[in-house]
């Protein structure tokens, strides 16, 4: 259906005339990418988000959905072409944040709020969201905080166009000594555990769906003994999903391994210990799908491709690191079939960066989401 | 000196100790010290950049007893030197504003003044593994700064940041790197409270400002403080004056006494005898000639005033409002020998054409802190580095001087700053040769030549350039890092 949609566009536009080649600072405005058109991208090198590189590489987009990917691909007529001297990627996806959602999120009275949705703290028009796109990042999970037991379920959306890609992407579980001393019962880990075992053996609604599988938990930790503790729950209740904090994960990435469940790494900073930075190592050696955590606004967006960057520095897989801001974190959001890869079908969520986005001289030349320009540079 | 004769016995002649015989000692160890092979390398590179933007293509370089000795392509390997080869050579990375090697008490303290040495506070014990961190990062001299929050932070400290240096002697490169101060930096859960006369109450701030009629007249105190550093040399400058026209004075006076020296004495004896027949105590003559010009008192802090003022050692100011660096440089436009250096700058676009004119360097802190900062850091961008040099402002970059294990990732944050629009071959320059020369260590480091220390970095690219990891360094002539440790 697609060809014959591309086929009509070109005859009803005259077939034979070259494909006019438009400056990419000249795209800015809605008026040359305007909706129905076939807008083709063509850079020096297309990262598909999968691990596969090409170069060069063309990208074709209808409708914002990416309708082909290749090597050599002959541009449409009638479609604008986007020639770009530089790298294309999927848009970075950010799987810890709360961006514009200001003090939401936060129940700090309440044990477990299982119902809480967080798409409906999404303020699609705060500032943090261009803060975001001007970082590379074209989605993020709005997540809830770590300070309840269960903090209710998290969202992924795109950071323009007030989209929300996923609703109840994760049931957000708080197993770290955040969730405890908040002057409110449980004050201790085995009070915790006690209290989430009583709520995961009589299952009600999103957590009788996190209990049958159908909705994957994202389980804050920090310390070993957290972690531990959290495997071992997740592994009692038989849930699926994710740990989100990976500081000490470096002696226990084989038992992450063996639980299946994926991990969110904790935001990276300046600074930051070594020990985070090998536990990244670990997990990446150990098989273990991972992500990034960023916690913004508290952290620049920028911090999303620093901490992939000193772990490259460290000796991570670069192929491995452009996948967990991408693929693999689509896959751990539960969104792969839409964004994270440049796929036949996927949404055209694109990064134009100047060169490699893992090294962090590169910058970004232009986003777009839906196949729409939403940087102005 | 020469004896003096009796008559001129009240005479105050000064006397000048020397220390010239303890040079030849040294140099004797110097030379002991070139036996050894063992501190002898040569590095053989495809290209080895010698400073920014000037680079030599295969070639070798000479390394013996720390410094670099020789650089040719046609160098041969002396027995026993150890051969390390690799793609580029350069000189080693300096953060300018550092807290690497800092007690916290020290990087806190705020009862700091002008004479506080931070190198009296740099501490070799501990943090080790982060001083590797940060040598196998391609860091490896840093400027440590303590008292960030007082108003004057002291004196800072170039420290090598080779975990192999315990020795304070060894370790320390310069222990005066510049006088640093600070302007208007909010100071989050330390205010202070006092209830005045009227029983109203009144905020404290130690010597910081806090509101915006505090911080213009924090302007002014930085400004006063350099006069006092003025005066103080002037007066000092006065008194050696004095004191060479007093020395000129008693030279003349002993020739002519010298001269009628027979005289002088048949004279002194016949008062000595008319006294003793008095039965009255003999008083020596008095010359106008005995008073010595009095030597100005000491004042450590204004000692240190008095260099900065003089352009001897640079200040250092942080500060990042628009309107307090526009008012610091204008209340700082007399003192024509000063060397201001502005760190920190978040505000500072507006100002940059003032900033490039009078040739203030910068000392840009490319940070990622996000939305919750200070509100005088709620300005800084990772593109202010770019275009701050856009500006033709010197651009230095350093690690913001608040968290020890961020001079690691320096080279990181340069990276980005290059992603935000700074050019390759400045963030280059700004982390080797301009920070070397803002703090006058340019006869030592930032640049590899012959005779300078060999502070070195082994990549596998041009630095800035994809793939340029750090495969071996080179830290003041001691193989520090390998790629296998």
């Amino acid at each position: 259906m697609l060809t014959l949609l591309l086929t009509a566009a070109s005859l009803a536009l005259g077939g034979e005339s070259p494909p006019p080649v438009v400056p990419p600072e000249t795209l800015g405005s809605p008026k040359t990418v305007f909706a129905g058109t076939v807008t083709a991208f063509k850079a020096s090198r297309l990262y598909l988000g999968d691990g596969r590189i090409l170069e060069p590489g063309v990208l074709i987009v209808n409708d914002g959905i990416i309708t082909r990917v290749g090597g050599d691909l002959e541009i449409p007529s009638g479609a604008a072409l986007i020639e770009h001297e530089g790298c294309i990627t999927p848009g970075l996806i950010a799987l810890h944040s709360t961006d514009g959602v200001g003090a939401e999120l936060s129940d700090t009275t309440r044990v477990a709020l299982p119902d809480a949705d967080a798409s409906h703290a999404f303020q699609p028009l705060d500032h943090d969201f261009a803060r975001a796109r001007a970082a590379g990042i074209t989605a993020l999970v709005l997540a809830p905080s770590i300070t309840s037991l269960v903090g209710g379920q998290s969202t992924v959306v795109k950071t323009h166009g007030g989209t929300i890609v996923k609703r109840g992407a994760h049931l957000a579980l708080g197993l770290s000594s955040d969730a405890l001393n908040s002057g409110r019962f449980p004050t201790s880990y085995d009070g915790a555990l006690g209290e989430l075992k009583r709520l995961f053996s009589d299952p009600e609604g999103p957590i009788a769906r996190a209990v049958a599988g159908n909705l994957p938990v994202l389980m804050a930790v920090n310390t070993r003994a957290e972690t531990r503790r959290a495997l071992r729950f997740a592994a009692e209740f038989q849930l699926k999903g994710a740990l989100y904090g990976s500081t000490w994960a470096e002696d226990l990435s084989l038992e992450i391994g063996e639980s299946g469940l994926a991990v969110i790494c904790d935001p990276f900073d300046v600074g930051d210990s070594a020990r985070s930075v090998r536990a990244v190592l670990a997990l990446a050696k150990a098989g273990v799908p991972f992500g990034f955590g960023l916690d913004a606004p508290g952290r620049h967006p920028d911090c999303l491709r620093f901490g992939a960057a000193l772990c490259v520095r460290a000796g991570l897989d670069p192929q491995v690191a452009r996948r967990a801001l991408t693929s693999d974190a689509a896959s751990i959001a539960g969104v792969a079939g839409r964004i994270g890869r440049l796929a036949r079908g996927l949404d055209a969520d694109l990064v134009l960066w100047s060169a490699d986005p893992i090294q962090l001289t590169s910058s970004v030349e232009a986003v777009y989401i839906d196949g729409q320009r939403v940087t102005q540079h | 000196m020469r004896p003096s004769p009796s008559p001129l016995a009240p005479l105050g002649l000064t006397c000048c100790l020397s220390f010239v015989a303890l040079s030849p000692a040294l140099a004797a160890a110097d030379e002991e010290a070139q036996e050894d092979t063992s501190s002898v390398f040569v590095i053989r590179a495809a290209q080895v950049v010698v400073r920014p933007g000037e680079v030599l293509e295969n070639t070798a370089i000479l390394v013996r007893d720390g410094r670099i000795v020789r650089i040719a392509a046609d160098l041969e390997t002396p027995d026993g030197a150890v051969e390390v080869q690799g793609e580029v050579v350069c000189a080693g990375f300096i953060d300018p504003w550092s807290a690497l090697g800092l007690d916290g008490s020290v990087l806190d303290d705020r009862s700091s003044d002008a004479a506080t040495r931070t190198a009296d506070g740099v501490d070799l014990f501990s943090n080790d593994h982060l001083r590797a961190e940060a040598l196998r990062a391609g860091v490896t001299l840093a400027r440590l700064q303590g008292g960030y929050r007082a108003a004057v932070g002291g004196l800072g400290a170039f420290v090598r940041l080779d975990p192999a240096l315990d020795s304070a002697s060894e370790a320390i490169v310069d222990d005066s790197a510049g006088l640093a101060m600070s302007l208007g930096l909010s100071l989050p859960g330390s205010m202070r409270f006092s209830r005045g006369s009227d029983g109203s109450l009144r905020m404290l701030s130690g010597d910081r400002a806090v509101d915006v009629f505090d911080r213009v007249e924090a302007v002014d105190r930085v400004a006063a403080a350099i006069e006092t550093g003025r005066q103080y040399r002037e007066r000092e400058v006065e008194y050696r004056y004095e004191l060479e026209e007093w020395q000129k004075a008693i030279d003349e006076k002993t020739l002519k006494l010298e001269k009628d020296f027979k005289k002088a004495k048949k004279s002194r004896k016949k008062d000595q005898d008319k006294a003793e027949d008095k039965g009255k105590e003999f008083k020596e003559k008095k010359y106008k000639e005995d008073k010595r010009p009095r030597a100005p008192k000491f004042n450590a802090e204004r000692a240190e005033l008095a260099r900065v003022a003089a352009g001897e050692t640079p200040l250092v100011v942080e500060v990042h409002r628009a309107s307090e660096i526009r008012n610091l440089l204008e209340a700082t436009k007399g003192f024509t020998r000063l060397r201001l250096v502005i760190a920190g700058a978040s505000e500072s676009l507006s100002v940059a054409a003032e900033l490039a004119e009078r040739s203030v360097p910068v000392i840009v802190w490319p940070s990622l802190s996000g939305t919750s900062r200070p509100d005088e850091l709620s300005a800084s961008d990772l593109s202010l580095a770019g275009n701050l040099a856009a500006e033709g402002v010197t651009v230095l970059l350093g690690s913001g001087g608040r968290d020890a294990a961020a001079a690691r990732d320096l080279p990181l944050l340069a990276a980005l700053a290059v992603g935000h629009g700074l050019d390759p071959e400045l963030a280059f320059k700004a982390l080797t040769s301009l920070s070397a020369e803002t703090f006058d260590l340019a006869d030592r480091l930032g640049s590899v030549e012959i005779g300078k220390d060999a502070d070195l970095l082994v990549l596998d690219a041009m630095p800035f350039h994809p793939g340029a990891s750090v495969r071996y360094v080179f830290s003041g002539g001691r193989l520090a890092i390998t790629p296998e440790n």
